[in-house]
């Protein structure tokens, strides 16, 4: 069994005058400890899709279409109770502000201790917090009591990264979501992110759906990669495979596009 | 430290000048503590004579010295019309509105947090906008008013209290928290109203925040993310709030306090007003600017527990 996969999925919006279809007929898979890489113009329905993956669409004012299976069950025909046992425990997430996406106002070691508190509730309060600390220096982290006390505030950008990569591992998840997770970090942070998502895949056999609008990346980490455009699936395949024969002409006007310094 | 130093600095510069206001407005408005105790019909001798006695006759910036340097010591000076020393006679009254200031926050805190919270939870749902409306309605609902419709409600309807009736907190508490409870209600009604406005759309616009997303990802009830998460961040705006509202509500327990024939700080002040007894007035209008600067010395305090990225600044 597939551990993801999206069968004919789309997406219509209908919180305007008109429905609007931002995602139409998507069909892929991805193998328990693959990498998938999705590439594709900033509007082209990336996120959307990733978060229909992690339950996190809103459930008014738009139409989910086709079947998204995880593990076997269609994650768009849950309840609420069935999705949140999965979030946070099997699938995972993070995203392109670290910064916004750590609670301001909250210490880092209960917000990365957060999904046992939800899902391990025989763990006691020591037990979480050696969890969290071991997850903080599995992240690199090597001054993981100091990180563990601090604010978000008090951490560069890098760090903040690495704190939310540790806080979606700590339950020990079977698929981790990245959209677009290295965008706002400068380049050599960018590269040492890349460099522990891999390390996490082969050490953990964690199943990554990485997200970017930046070709060297997808290239550098994904094993297949998924080529959107306007909510539609362009091609996709083995990574070897789109960038060395790319079958599309768009696929082939993005990888021409590449800067050449970063190949 | 250096910036509650300065905070103490403006504190006092503050008070001093309210001392000053509070002062000159007694030498300014018509009206004489003599003539009011001697009566309209009192010869002028015997009113000068009085005067005199009571130091009336001296400049006005040498009574506002000797009646500042008295304060500093501690004495407020004695009230004309009780015949007891100030500082003695706010004492015994202070608790009085005190607890009822009390009582009315815990329940504007108190009620409000939950109610926003449930009108979050449920935004833009039927419910939420009839709970929006009535609290609309509420809001602008006068405390004084709201006090006569629960006097005549519970005490001359429902029979569950005399109406008027009041117990000494140093006879029984227990019954005087009991009569504190209604008017406490009545000044909280309209500040818990607000308070509820603000917080709901306070965290409405957290919600919208990436770090609620965060937390739903890990598989967060709504109810979880709200408290764990959105409360503390949309509580910030509302310190401040809350903060004035304190000071809202001693001067609002002046007007309750006549409704429900309490004895409190309210009634003598405005007994003292009518029958220029300045001492006194001074008296409660310079504690009443201390609770209001330690008020907001306590909002500046919690502000700054409450969001860290705060304390690295001045
Ligand atoms: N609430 C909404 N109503 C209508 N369209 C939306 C809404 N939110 C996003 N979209 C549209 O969905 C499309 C896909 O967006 P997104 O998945 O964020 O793209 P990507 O992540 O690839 O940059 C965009 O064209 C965007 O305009
Ligand atoms: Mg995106």
């Amino acid at each position: 069994m597939k551990l993801l996969e999206v069968v004919d999925f789309g997406i219509e919006f209908h919180d305007h005058d008109r429905p609007e279809q931002v995602v139409e007929g998507v069909n892929f898979s991805l193998e328990q400890g693959g990498i998938l890489g999705i590439v594709g113009e900033s509007g082209s329905g990336k996120s959307m899709t990733a978060l229909a993956i992690a339950g996190l669409l809103p459930r008014k004012k738009l139409k989910k279409e086709g079947h998204i299976y995880f593990e076997g069950k269609d994650v768009l025909r849950m309840d609420r109770t069935e999705l949140r046992e999965l979030q946070g425990d099997e699938i995972c997430m993070i995203f392109q502000e670290p910064q916004s996406c750590l609670n301001p106002v909250m210490r880092i070691g209960p917000q990365v201790e957060e999904a046992l508190r939800v899902h391990r509730k025989e763990m006691s309060a020591e037990e979480r917090r050696a969890r969290a600390l071991e997850r903080l220096r599995d992240v690199e982290l090597t001054d993981a009591e100091r990180v563990y006390d601090s604010y978000p505030h008090e951490l560069s950008g890098g760090m903040r990264q690495r704190v939310m990569i540790a806080a979606a591992m700590v339950g020990s998840p079977h698929l981790l979501i990245a959209d677009e997770p290295t965008t706002a970090l400068d380049v050599t942070v960018q590269a040492q992110i890349i460099q522990l998502l891999k390390r996490l895949n082969e050490d953990e056999k964690l199943a990554i759906l990485f997200i970017s609008h930046d070709l060297s990346l997808i290239r550098q980490i994904s094993h297949s990669v998924l080529v959107m455009q306007h909510g539609k699936l362009v091609e996709s395949g083995p990574v070897e495979r789109i960038f060395e024969d790319p079958q599309e002409e768009y696929t082939k006007n993005l990888i021409a596009a590449i800067p050449k310094v970063k190949l | 430290m250096k910036y509650f130093f300065r905070k103490l600095i403006s504190m006092l510069l503050t008070l001093l000048a309210v001392s000053f206001i509070v002062f000159a407005a007694f030498a300014v408005i018509p009206g004489d503590a003599a003539v009011s105790r001697l009566g309209s019909n009192a010869t002028e001798e015997s009113v000068a004579a009085l005067r005199a006695e009571m130091g009336l006759d001296r400049p006005f910036l040498e009574r506002y010295l000797s009646w500042l340097g008295d304060c500093v010591k501690g004495d407020f000076g004695t009230s004309i019309s009780y015949g007891m020393p100030v500082g003695q006679l706010i004492l015994d009254k202070l608790p009085i509105t005190l607890t009822m200031t009390v009582l009315s926050l815990i329940l504007t805190v108190g009620l409000s947090v939950p109610i926003a919270l449930l009108m979050c939870k449920y935004a833009r749902s039927r419910f939420d906008r009839s709970m929006y409306g009535l609290n609309q309605f509420v809001m602008s609902i006068p405390a004084f008013f709201l006090g006569i419709l629960l006097t005549w409600f519970f005490g001359m309807v429902l029979k569950w209290f005399r109406p008027g009736g009041y117990v000494s907190y140093k006879k029984d508490f227990g019954a005087f928290l009991g009569y504190l409870l209604l008017p406490a209600i009545a000044i909280a009604i309209p500040k818990c109203a607000m308070s509820v406005k603000l917080l709901r759309s306070a965290v409405l616009t957290e919600a919208d925040k990436e770090y609620v997303r965060t937390a739903y990802s890990r598989g967060m009830s709504t109810m979880e993310v709200l408290y764990r998460h959105v409360l503390k961040n949309a509580l910030i705006p509302l310190i401040t709030f809350w903060g004035m509202t304190v000071a809202d509500m001693i001067a609002g327990s002046i007007v309750v306090e006549q409704v429900f024939n309490i004895p409190g700080l309210g009634r003598i002040l405005l007994t003292s007003i009518s029958r220029r007894d300045y001492p006194v007035v001074e008296g409660i209008i310079l504690l009443i600017a201390v609770v209001v600067l330690l008020v907001n010395f306590l909002v500046d305090i919690l502000y700054r527990k409450v969001d860290p990225r705060l304390e690295d600044q001045g």
